[in-house]
């Protein structure tokens, strides 16, 4: 359902992402994992074109992203803005700094995009609104504004903002690695049960033990190639790259079942 | 207009004269100012009180107060001095916040800091804080010297000749009125653009030194 | 007190001075906050073209003195044979003078906007324009408002230039009650107690508008 094909991403003269393939098929829940500086983030970034790429194509459900090839010429052009915004609306992502809009309470922030972009009416917005903080956890909060909740709460809610958009696929980057320990819980709970609801997904994340339970399929990159990958149990017990062992080998000789 | 060069550059030496006199004096008094409105009792209430009267007056005012004041009590001063106590008085009242803020945006912790490592107040002042006070500070006083060039223009309105007089003078005499604004326009983007430069040159001076 | 008579004679005169001097500030704030919306954006967003000659604006109007070209139209109008009122002429020098200022200050706000921000929006599909309504110029707006205020105090300041030129306002009025009762010090005195009053209460004013930007930050 996502196909990235040959995604290359240079910052400068960094060649950050150095020709990237993945698939992920309808309702799988791949977990990327990696050491910092491997360019998880921006192969994230680059599916929905928060990051421009020099080469590469993105499709999602067959439709392309940010970049299209030309069926007679095999050239790749840009899509226009308004083609991009559109697409970006099957995907939706969420941050690590959860990225809500201050000026606006909980509710406004989840029903902006649907009511400006979809044209959603606001009742029924604003009901499905409701649905998705329950979903979460925190139909309280309705009329707060992000200030005054706590991380694993924006966090939280950055997910129902996303959600209320129905996209087909989530993103997920590293979205407990600015939380506090104790709020991580709640914030992972939430993904998995999106994950065992269907929906598809690809988590970037350092938590181990989420990928180990919650992942279809593992990624690990390095220096902007994928390395390996595989399902979680092959890749926890018995990785064929030395350097996912290496990788591993903390978590494991820690978490030893 | 290449007539009139000569009599706009021999306004522009005086107007060059009074912005140059006017920040080197600013420089002092409005530390002074600073100071005074960071101590505590009556001098930091007059202090403040003279910082809000000269920045929510028009310098105009203030200069029309000076030179025609003044010289009703008595104490006339010429338009030159007039003007350049009018700009000092001023301009003091902006560098004093300029440093202000140079002062408070050095964190509280880099006091806390050097105090821990056993400094004595006198040398965490002139070795820590006043070397980032001094950083921080350079790019508003460039913006502020800019200013003070500009300011110069208005002690037109007393007659002195600097260049905004000589340009008038010369435009009533039927000059080209075109070539003479053209003239100063040109010298004062100049001047301007001169001290936008150097601010810029004593930045990088610093930041290589720290 | 008796010193002072003079001026409790003709205070009523520099009040009506001082309502001339808010109406032409008051006229001239308005379309220099269009204008440096309008510039700010195109800073931004402009192509480049449009982004150098908005620099080279932004350099003469920031390095000559506003004086200077108040003068320069009130010389030059005449000549070009535009019949517009002194009035209406030194409003739109000084609209155009603060509109640079007011660009800068705009752009500012915009620019100091977390990258994030910009991130979110997009993701959820927002065109630019909508981006810029909901998202980004309600934040730009509320950060840029201190600033904005202070660019106001200037502006209400810089009418007394217009005095130079011959229009009449807050400043003209005094210089005529000075000539009239040769006691320019309590005049003018009296003058700048009345743009402190008005200055004063904008930056006042703006400082309020400081701390409750900061409030839900």
């Amino acid at each position: 359902m996502l196909a990235m094909s040959g995604v290359v991403k240079s910052f400068g003269a960094n060649r950050v992402l150095r020709g990237v393939s993945l698939s992920v098929a309808t309702g799988e829940a791949v977990v990327v994992i990696g050491p910092s500086g491997s360019g998880k983030t921006t192969l994230l970034r680059c599916i929905n074109l928060l990051e421009d790429y020099e080469q590469g194509t993105v499709t999602v459900d067959g439709i392309p992203i940010g970049y299209r090839i030309d069926p007679h010429t095999g050239q790749r052009l840009r899509m226009s803005e308004r083609e991009i915004a559109a697409s970006r609306e099957m995907i939706g992502i969420v941050f690590q700094s959860y990225n809500l809009f201050p000026h606006m309470t909980v509710l406004q922030n989840i029903v902006a995009a649907p009511i400006r972009v979809k044209g959603v009416p606001r009742a029924k917005a604003e009901a499905r609104a409701r649905d998705l903080l329950a979903l979460v956890g925190l139909s309280d909060k309705a009329r707060e504004f992000p200030v005054r909740l706590s991380g694993g709460q924006q966090q939280r809610v950055a997910i129902a903002r996303a959600l209320a958009m129905d996209p087909k696929l989530m993103l997920f980057d590293e979205v407990t690695s600015a939380l506090d320990p104790e709020l991580v819980g709640e914030v992972l709970a939430a993904m998995q049960q999106l994950a065992r609801d269907g929906m598809t997904m690809v988590v970037v994340t350092h938590e181990m033990s989420f990928a180990r339970d919650v992942a279809d399929r593992i990624v690990f990159m390095e220096g902007g190639v994928i390395v390996e990958e595989g399902k979680p149990d092959q890749m926890f017990s018995a990785p064929r790259t030395e350097r996912v062992r290496q990788f591993l080998k903390r978590y494991n000789d820690r978490y030893r079942i | 207009m290449v007539r009139l060069m000569p009599a706009l550059l021999q306004g522009a030496v005086i107007t060059v004269e009074l912005a140059i006199l006017t920040f080197v004096i600013c420089l002092f008094w409005g530390l002074l100012v600073a100071l005074a409105q960071s101590s505590r009792g009556t001098l930091a209430w007059v202090a403040g009180g003279y910082v809000q009267a000269v920045r929510n007056t028009p310098l105009l005012i203030q200069l029309y107060i000076i030179y025609f004041g003044f010289s009703m009590v008595g104490f006339g001063l010429s338009g030159f001095m007039s003007g350049l106590l009018a700009l000092c008085i001023q301009n003091g009242g902006y560098v004093a916040e300029i440093y202000r803020g140079g002062l408070q945006s050095v964190s509280a912790r880099q006091y806390e800091a050097g105090r821990a490592l056993g400094m004595r107040r006198w040398t965490l002042y002139t070795t820590v804080i006043l070397p980032q006070v001094v950083a921080r500070v350079i790019p508003p006083m460039t913006n502020q010297a800019i200013s003070i060039i500009k300011d110069t223009s208005q002690v037109a309105a007393i007659a002195v000749m600097e260049m905004m007089k000589v340009a008038e003078v010369w435009v009533e005499s039927s000059a080209n009125t075109y070539d003479v604004f053209a003239g100063v326009a040109i010298i004062y983007l100049v001047l301007t653009s001169a001290a936008g430069l150097v601010g810029k040159a004593v930045e990088h001076r610093l930041a290589f030194a720290q | 007190m008796k010193m002072f008579a003079p001026l409790l004679h003709s205070y009523w005169y520099l009040f009506r001075g001082a309502g001339m001097t808010l109406l032409m500030a008051g006229a001239a704030v308005v379309p220099a906050t269009a204008l440096g919306v309008v510039l700010a954006l195109v800073h931004v967003f402009g192509r480049r073209p449009a982004r150098s000659a908005l620099q080279v604006y932004l350099f003469v109007v920031r390095g000559i003195p506003l004086l200077v070209l108040l003068t320069f139209v009130y010389y030059l109008l005449p000549l070009t044979g535009i019949d517009l009122p002194p009035f209406w002429g030194v409003v739109v020098v000084m609209s155009l003078y603060y509109a640079a200022f007011m660009s800068e200050v705009f752009r500012a706000g915009i620019e100091s906007l977390p990258q994030a921000q910009w991130d979110a929006a997009r993701s959820l599909g927002m065109t630019r324009h909508l981006m810029l309504r909901i998202v980004i110029f309600p934040q730009a707006l509320r950060l840029a408002a201190p600033p904005f205020v202070s660019l106001c105090v200037s502006l209400v300041k810089a009418t007394s230039l217009v005095s130079i030129v011959g229009l009449w306002e807050l400043t003209m009025a005094s210089r005529e009650v000075v000539e009239r009762t040769l006691a320019p010090f309590q005049i003018f005195l009296g003058a700048a107690l009345i743009y402190f009053c008005i200055c004063y209460t904008l930056a006042m004013y703006g400082r309020y508008l400081e701390r409750r930007s900061l409030v839900g930050h």
